[in-house]
């Protein structure tokens, strides 16, 4: 066979405009399969206020003197969004890796960063309505009457978390193969963060070793900000080191998240 | 897209002594293969044989464990982006966003190739696989078929040079069979190497070359025409109420030499020929079965 001259097309460009379509194409595709996929939706943003109101019911039967409800509720309103956001994006992404549409992405050309940035801004936008929704539910069914900007801050911290517990979502994914190895990271998810995070028993009451392991949760760090911002006069800047603290640990998840997803096994 | 000049190459594919295991188990005991540019190559074996394991370190979705492999004259790991700006990749199963519509998902994995006119070219390969009709409606909406269509635009959107198909038409029905290899060889003649698996023993007609494996080994890589040698064909003699049967192989050779035996015997009534089909001969090999030993003795004694 005579020797033919190979004419190959350029790689991928990856100069930052480049990424960033990448990036917004796997952004766009992820809001697009949300949006068609309408009972996921509904059942996303349903089963947040499904849950307040059941918190209703509970929190209302142990009401008595010197019980403050807002101490427990923005904490655990916290925690919902925490562990509903890190539920949803973790199966979305194991999906795509038992359906092999990660790896037809990644021979796409498409990179593990662009992949992980795309599902994050996604899921930020559910999460996003996630938040709202739930401070809304708070604020109906527990009468929580805060001036705007602690409001406002409450919310910039669940969302803050919500955005952290998509990362945590994604890094976990990235250790699956499929559904059924995610099933056990959801208890590792839920039980550190229920009793660890000071949500419902204070941290330094724990034993010491207890207390070491309540960094491991982001929803400790979120706590220990919500706590001091709900007491009147309280701002965010009142536990700013657990501020610092919350976005390094979001910080160091998604770069772990981005080092994480294999381009191939 | 702009084109990259990289060198002089007339093989798409290259493949010296790949190896890849699972643990314990070898996948691929060492492979050797070469693909020239611009030829369908098929990949024939049954399940396990260690094709889609092939395929995935040529994509270089799948580590491998020795040897080394070249498509394009590139290694998939060290060159990957370049790589894959100019290879398509067809997985087994459909793997395609079922919520999404032909159109979107062909849009979506057209769009990491950064293509100027990605639109037109979604369109022409909606219209080449002939899902233009049905092209907003949901994946999960289509059947088996048209979701291999599509899975089978989404490799081909970006005009890749070397295009790397698993088992393509796995379950799709013998017409759209027919359809899909029609396709394959409209691409070939214009220049795309693929580089297909099956199992089904029939497409290695269709291919231009073919490679037959067996638990991580090739038997034999050749084309369709000389691997038929490898069969037995059965010569029948029939002279008035008297058969005689010859078993040859090499038929276009062996035939003229079992004739001059006869010095065309007037008495000779009948010629018939049985030749093995190039299925069985597959299946032969894959089956570990050794092919009969012809009567060649018989025939040049």
């Amino acid at each position: 066979m005579a020797e033919r001259s190979i004419t190959l097309a350029q790689k991928s460009p990856s100069s930052p405009g480049h990424i960033l379509k990448r990036l917004l194409a796997v952004f766009k595709r992820v809001l697009q399969q949300l949006r068609h996929d309408r009972l996921f939706l509904i059942l996303s943003l349903a089963a947040p206020l499904m849950i307040v109101f059941f918190l209703k019911i509970f929190f209302d039967s142990l009401e008595g003197p010197g019980f403050t409800v807002s101490r427990f509720i923005v904490p655990i309103g916290a925690f919902i969004v925490h562990f509903l956001t890190y539920i949803l994006c973790s199966i979305s992404l194991v999906r795509e890796r038992t359906s092999l549409t990660l790896s037809r992405m990644i021979v796409n050309g498409y990179r593990p960063t662009e992949i992980i940035f795309g599902y994050l801004l996604a899921y930020t936008v559910l999460a996003t309505l996630q938040t709202l929704l739930v401070l809304m539910a708070l604020g109906w069914f527990f009468n929580l009457d805060y001036q705007f900007g602690t409001q406002a801050s409450i919310y910039l911290i669940i969302w803050l978390l919500a955005v952290i517990s998509i990362s945590l979502g994604i890094l976990l994914s990235n250790l699956a193969r499929n559904e059924g190895q995610m099933l056990p990271t959801i208890p590792m998810i839920i039980f550190p963060s229920v009793f660890l995070s000071g949500m419902l028993i204070q941290v330094d009451r724990l034993p010491e070793w207890a207390q070491w392991l309540s960094i491991i949760t982001p929803v400790s760090y979120a706590n220990n900000v919500l706590q001091k911002l709900i007491k009147p006069g309280g701002s965010l800047g009142d536990d700013w080191v657990s501020l610092v603290e919350l976005m390094t640990f979001g910080l160091v998840v998604i770069v772990l998240a981005s080092f994480t997803l294999k381009e191939r096994d | 897209m702009s084109r990259l000049s990289t060198g002089v190459e007339a093989t798409a594919i290259e493949i010296k002594g790949l190896k890849k295991n699972y643990g314990k188990i070898e996948a691929l005991k060492g492979i050797d293969l070469s693909v020239e540019k611009g030829i369908i190559f098929g990949i024939i074996g049954a399940n396990g044989a260690g094709k889609s394991t092939m395929i995935k370190i040529l994509v270089g979705s799948s580590n491998l464990s020795g040897g080394s492999v070249r498509v394009l004259g590139l290694n998939p790991f060290k060159d990957a982006a370049l790589l894959r700006a100019n290879i398509g990749y067809m997985p087994q199963a459909p793997a395609l966003y079922e919520d999404l519509s032909a159109q979107a998902n062909i849009a979506f994995f057209g769009a990491a190739h950064q293509l100027s006119n990605l639109k037109k070219q979604v369109a022409e390969v909606l219209e080449f696989t002939l899902l233009s009709e049905r092209k907003n409606d949901p994946v999960y909406s289509y059947s088996g078929g048209m979701k291999q269509r599509v899975s089978l635009a989404c490799a081909l959107v970006h005009e890749p040079q070397v295009l790397f198909l698993d088992e393509p038409t796995a379950g799709v029905d013998p017409k759209l069979r027919e359809t899909f290899w029609q396709h394959f060889r409209h691409l070939a003649d214009k220049g795309t190497t693929l580089f297909i698996s099956t199992h089904m023993m029939d497409e290695a007609v269709q291919c231009d070359k073919v490679a037959i494996m067996r638990e991580g080994v090739v038997l034999v890589s050749d084309t369709p025409k000389n691997i038929m040698l490898l069969g037995n064909s059965a010569v029948k003699i029939i002279r008035g109420n008297t058969e005689e049967v010859f078993k040859v192989t090499n038929l276009p050779s062996q035939l003229p030499v079992l004739l001059r035996r006869f010095h065309l015997d007037s008495s000779i009534t009948r010629i018939e020929l049985e030749e093995d089909s190039l299925e069985t001969i597959v299946l032969n090999l894959i089956n570990g079965k050794t092919l009969e030993k012809p009567q060649e003795e018989a025939i040049n004694g």
